[in-house]
C-alpha cells in the first residue's frame, strides 16, 4: 500500500509501515539523528530527529525515525520549534557525553557549546547516551549479550545478570555502531577485551596476524555454512596466496 | 540493464607504479591515505623483462562469501555497476572481511567498517589514472 503526504510542501511517496525518516533521507532531505540505524529497528531515544507533523487538525513535534508515515500528512522538518527542541534536547545530551566529538558537532550547528547541566552522578560508561544502538545491534546478531540494567538515573547499558556474558562473541559491533564510540575495545596479543572479558583470537595459519575471536568463529561456522578454512587466514596472506594463484595463470 | 562497463585488469602491462593505488587512496579517503585503497598492487616475482605485478582488487564475485556471511544484509549489488557496495546497513562486525577467500576486502578496525572496490559508480578512477593502460573498463 502507498503513502502520499506533504514534507516541507514537496509531494512524497512511501510505503504504508515505513518510518518517516527514512522515507526523508531518501528524497534528499536532512534530518540530523543519533540513535537512527538502517539495520536496526527504531526506538526514538536520542530525540534528535525532531520534526513537525500535521495531520487531522493535530500538530505534534515527532521522532522521524520511528515514526511510521501517515496518508495526507503534511510534515516540516526545521521550524523554530523543531530546532528550539532539537537545540534543547542536544545540551541534555551533552552533559551525559561530553567527550563525543559527533555531538558536540551536531550541538554547535545548533548553538549549543555549553551545557547548564550536570554530568550524570553514576556514569559506569563515560559518554554513554543511552540510545541502546549497541543492544539492538547485538539482538540482530542473536547474541542478546547487552541490556538496559536499572531504573530512572541509575539507568545504564550492560551485561545481563551483570556477569562476563558467554552470550557475547567479542566481535565489537556495539562499538562499532555507538553513536559517541564509548564501549571500549582493547586487542592486544592475549586477545579482545571487551565488556570485562578478553577473547581468545584465531591466528592466522600462514602469520599469526589476528583473525577474529575464537567464539565469533565457532558462530559464524554454526550459521553461515561457509567452509571452515574461510576462516583461517588474515587478508594480507589471503591476498598474497591469492597474487601466486593469478599469477600461475597469467604467466 | 545495461552494465556500464567492467574493469579489466592486464597484468602484463602493470609496472608497479601503484598510481591506481593513489589514484583510488584520493578519491575514497580525505588525505589520500593509502592503507584505504581499495586496489592492490602485489609483486609476482621476476619475469624475462623485469618484474612482475599484479594488481589486486575486489572481483565483484557472483556468489560472494562476503554477502553470504553478512549479518544485516548490508552488502548490496548495484545492479548498474555489478558492483558490491557497502550499505549504510553495515554494524562492522567485521565478517566479509575475514571470509573473502582472496583478502580484496579490508576491515578497518578504526572506521569500523569495510572497505571494497564499489567500481566507482561506474567509472573506476584507478583504469582513468594508470599510465600504462594496465587498467580499462570496457
Ligand atoms: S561485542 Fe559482544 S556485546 Fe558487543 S555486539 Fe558483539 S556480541 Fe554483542
Ligand atoms: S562488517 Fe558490515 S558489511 Fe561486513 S559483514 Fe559485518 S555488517 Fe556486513
Ligand atoms: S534518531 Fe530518532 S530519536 Fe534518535
Amino acid at each position: 500500500m502507498e503513502r502520499r503526504f506533504k514534507i516541507n510542501d514537496i509531494d512524497v511517496k512511501a510505503r504504508a509501515g515505513e518510518h518517516l525518516l527514512d522515507v526523508a533521507r531518501r528524497y534528499g532531505f536532512e534530518i540530523p539523528s543519533l540513535c537512527h540505524h538502517e539495520a536496526l529497528p527504531p526506538i526514538g531515544a536520542c530525540r534528535i530527529c525532531l520534526v513537525e507533523v500535521a495531520w487531522g487538525g493535530r500538530r505534534e513535534l515527532c521522532t522521524s525515525c520511528n515514526f511510521e508515515v501517515i496518508e495526507g500528512m503534511q510534515v516540516t522538518t526545521d521550524t523554530p520549534a523543531v530546532q528550539h527542541h532539537r537545540a534543547m534536547n542536544l545540551e541534555l545530551l551533552l552533559a551525559r557525553a561530553p567527550g563525543s566529538a559527533r555531538l558536540r558537532e551536531l550541538a554547535a550547528q545548533y548553538g549549543v557549546r555549553r551545557t547548564r547541566f550536570g554530568p550524570p552522578a553514576t556514569s559506569p560508561l563515560p559518554n554513554c547516551i543511552l540510545c541502546e544502538l549497541c543492544v539492538r545491534a547485538c539482538e540482530q546478531l542473536g547474541n542478546h549479550a547487552l541490556t538496559m540494567v536499572g531504573r530512572g538515573d541509575k539507568k545504564r547499558i550492560g551485561l545481563a545478570f551483570n556477569s562476563p556474558s558467554e552470550q557475547c562473541t567479542g566481535c565489537a559491533s556495539c562499538a562499532s555502531v555507538c553513536p559517541t564510540e564509548c564501549i571500549p575495545v582493547k586487542d592486544t596479543a592475549a586477545g579482545r577485551t571487551i565488556w570485562g572479558q578478553t577473547h581468545p583470537l584465531v591466528l592466522c595459519k600462514v602469520c599469526g596476524a589476528p583473525v577474529m575471536t575464537e567464539r565469533q568463529r565457532a558462530k559464524a561456522i554454526a550459521k553461515k555454512g561457509l567452509p571452515e578454512e574461510y576462516y583461517d587466514f588474515c587478508e594480507s596472506c589471503k591476498q598474497s596466496t591469492a597474487s601466486k594463484r593469478f599469477a600461475s595463470i597469467v604467466w | 540493464m545495461a552494465r556500464r562497463g567492467r574493469l579489466v585488469i592486464k597484468p602484463d602491462r602493470c609496472t608497479g607504479c601503484r598510481t591506481c593505488e593513489l589514484a583510488c587512496a584520493f578519491v575514497h579517503s580525505t588525505g589520500g591515505l593509502l592503507g584505504l585503497s581499495r586496489i592492490r598492487i602485489r609483486e609476482a616475482g621476476a619475469g624475462p623483462e623485469g618484474d612482475r605485478h599484479l594488481q589486486m582488487t575486489c572481483l565483484q564475485c557472483i556468489e560472494a562469501a562476503c554477502v553470504k556471511v553478512c549479518p544485516v544484509d548490508a552488502l548490496v549489488r548495484n545492479e548498474d555497476t555489478g558492483a558490491i557496495e557497502v550499505s549504510e546497513r553495515c554494524i562492522g562486525c567485521g565478517l566479509c572481511a575475514v571470509v573473502c577467500p582472496f583478502g580484496h576486502m579490508h576491515f578497518d578496525r578504526m572506521l569500523g567498517r569495510p572497505i571494497k572496490c564499489d567500481l566507482c559508480g561506474g567509472a573506476p578512477t584507478c583504469a582513468a589514472f594508470c599510465p600504462h593502460g594496465a587498467l580499462e573498463v570496457r
